[in-house]
């Protein structure tokens, strides 16, 4: 098995508040991975660690390998980070902004047009890519963001709540989205708060509570070992 | 194509909206309009106005004295129908705001030889605006001297026939030199002290508003980008760091060159309206100019390098400072209350004469990088080129300084996690 992401007692420790208090897991190349857990208790914290954007405290997290601390443009070369409730800029057009973005990630004229190309089709925004994107829904935005996040074929992608405020349609969707692309080697982390998507999504689920890992295992596992049908009640048995 | 040149167009087409070329083009149209209405309002309230004349005397000196202010500027209305309480109430002259007076028997108490006055009625309205009061406070001046003259004129050629007027009144007329760094030119201490402050305080405005510009726009850029959660994305992205502050700064710096180009453009029409002088305002002291060479004050090309430099400097350490305020900011609606101390920095320096200054405030206002760029003028037409170099130096080294720690904050936590809060503030 190839370790897309290891993450070895990770702490984060904002003055005298520990974000994240030594959380440890690792995920396969090709998994679909979803971090979960009440608001507030680390996952943004813990993907803004893996995406570079956060140096951990004390512990590791290492992505293909490679550490995120010392070797984080080397990271920064196989991820794609979606934060949550992200925005876009409002003055460019869908397809400028696809276009610039795969620019800044892959640095190559003939490579970020073509990249560009299939965000623009995975985004399913058609001819409304060629409109700025301060006229466009919270869905339609929220697709383009996604279709930004993959279309430059990282090997792992990082998405924080992908679906949040979404309506039905649109988040089936990007749900359905994922899937394929994970089917296709890509692996992801995900965090949501939909238990409904986690089950329908994940291969594997870490449950996290003040910054700690209280469970990994498949949702079936979880479902057995807590001897319910319902996520949701693992989830509630859990925090709790 | 070159990546900072990919992150300079997005910037500036995020920067250039279509509400900020309506911004330029509006402001260019105000000024324009504005300042031609303002022109000729002023010329036809000088053209309704100018002053009435009460010849209560009635004999050759008083004629001689009407004569002398009718060949003047001013348009002259003489009043016949009475005294000065008549004129003021006479409906016909209601738009008149300046009366002269030269009362009966002027010219008989002078020839005795005794003193005699000459008066002038200004009237005020309440809803006096605008230069109304200033030029006819200026009419008054003129007039009054005029008739100062020709009657000095007229008693010098009764007193002592044979000797030329003029030659009596100013029988050794002043000769001003100025002498600037052991130069000596023939010029008015006026047209010198106009020209240096010309210098020194127009052109601190000009700059005034690049840098509050180009400040406010790099830190409304950061702040937005941390706001929207675009930044998060561009940091987890393999882009060097210092490519995405260097974009940010140099979209700045070319907008806000081309909205304070906008704004000087809208001032001169403005001001040409106003003034009625001409698009130039230095028309004033042109004439001046072969006096203001040889004392060395004209700038050449390389003291227009100096300046030029020193004003570079001084944006970019506005800049760089704006661009760290804008990391510290919450959010862009915190983005006025932050310009504040920039702003205030920036405006001391104007307000405060250095020369003066005790040596406490005078190591503060250098220690402001702004000070050197609004100093630069007045030391290069002085002479004082190492202080401008040294002033340089300074500035370069308070920008070097800056972006470290700019690119430092950009490469850790501290960008996603610092918040500079106003106490009191949510």
């Amino acid at each position: 098995m190839i370790k897309a992401l290891e993450l070895t007692d990770l702490v984060k420790k904002y003055k005298n508040f520990e974000a994240v208090a030594g959380l440890s897991l690792t995920v396969a190349e090709g998994e679909i991975f979803a971090l979960v857990g009440p608001n507030g208790v680390g996952k943004s914290t813990t993907l803004k660690m893996i995406a570079t954007i956060l140096t951990p405290t004390s512990g590791s997290v290492k992505v293909f390998g490679l550490d995120a601390s010392r070797d984080a443009h080397a990271v920064r070369e196989l991820i794609s980070y979606l934060p949550e409730e992200a925005g876009a800029y409002k003055n460019l057009t869908g397809r400028e902004y696809l276009e610039f973005m795969a620019m800044v990630f892959l640095k190559d004229k003939a490579r970020a047009l073509a990249a560009a190309g299939e965000g623009g089709l995975l985004s399913g925004l058609g001819p409304r890519l060629g409109d700025k994107i301060k006229t466009y829904s919270k869905g339609m935005a929220r697709k383009l963001l996604l279709a930004r996040a993959v279309m430059i074929k990282p090997r792992l992608a990082i998405l924080d709540e992908p679906t949040t405020g979404l309506d039905i349609v649109n988040g089936y969707e990007i749900r359905k989205t994922i899937k394929a692309l994970a089917a296709g080697g890509m692996t992801f982390v995900i965090s949501s708060h939909n238990m409904g998507e986690i089950e329908y999504l994940s291969d594997r689920i870490a449950v996290i509570n003040n910054g700690r890992l209280l469970a990994c295992d498949t949702p079936a596992a979880l479902k057995t070992r807590f001897a319910t049908d319902d996520l949701e009640e693992v989830f509630i048995k859990l925090t709790q | 194509m070159n990546i900072f040149f990919v992150l300079l167009k997005k910037e500036i087409k995020e920067l250039l909206t279509r509400q900020l070329l309506f911004t330029i083009v509006a402001t260019l149209l105000v000024f324009q309009l504005i300042g031609g209405l303002v022109g000729s309002h002023n010329k036809a309230s000088a053209a309704r106005s100018g002053i009435v004349l009460l010849d209560l005397d009635r004999t050759a000196l008083s004629g001689r004295v009407t004569k002398a202010l009718g060949g003047g500027k001013a348009k002259l209305t003489l009043y016949a129908g009475g005294g000065i309480e008549t004129a003021l109430a006479a409906p016909e002259l209601g738009a008149e705001n300046s009366f002269m007076v030269i009362p009966a028997g002027l010219e008989g108490e002078l020839k005795a030889g005794r003193p005699a006055s000459v008066e002038f009625y200004s009237r005020f309205k309440k809803n006096a605006s605008g230069l109304g009061p200033a030029m006819s406070a200026s009419r008054i001046r003129r007039a009054a001297q005029a008739a100062s003259a020709e009657i000095s004129a007229w008693l010098l050629e009764r007193n002592a026939p044979g000797l030329a007027p003029a030659f009596l009144m100013d029988p050794a007329p002043a000769r001003e030199f100025a002498v600037v760094d052991g130069r000596t030119a023939e010029v008015s201490l006026a047209q010198v002290i106009g020209f240096i402050q010309s210098q020194t305080f127009f052109f601190p405005v000009a700059v005034f508003f690049i840098v509050i510009l180009s400040a406010q726009m790099i830190m409304t850029a950061v702040a937005s980008e941390k706001e929207n959660k675009t930044l998060e994305t561009l940091l987890s992205s393999p882009l060097d760091r210092r490519l995405l502050v260097m974009s940010k700064l140099a979209a700045a710096s070319l907008i806000a060159a081309l909205l304070s180009g906008a704004y000087m453009l809208g001032m001169r029409s403005f001001m040409a309206g106003v003034t009625g002088l001409g698009a130039d305002p230095s028309v004033a002291v042109a004439a001046a100019g072969p006096a203001l060479a040889k004392l060395g004050l004209m700038l050449t090309t390389s003291g227009y390098l100096l300046v030029g430099l020193s004003v570079l400097f001084c944006i970019l350490c506005a800049l760089s400072i704006a661009f760290i305020l804008g990391i510290m900011a919450e959010d862009v609606k915190s983005i006025q209350a932050m310009m504040t101390p920039l702003m205030l920095a920036y405006l001391m320096p104007i307000f405060i004469d250095l020369s003066t200054a005790h040596t406490g405030l005078k190591v503060l206002l250098y220690a402001i990088p702004f000070t050197h760029a609004f100093m630069a003028p007045q030391n290069v037409m002085m002479g004082n080129y190492s202080q401008v170099l040294w002033g340089i130096a300074y500035q370069a080294a308070v920008f070097a300084a800056c972006v470290t720690i700019a690119a430092r904050l950009f490469s850790g936590d501290a960008l996603l996690t610092m918040r500079f809060r106003f106490p009191g503030s949510r």
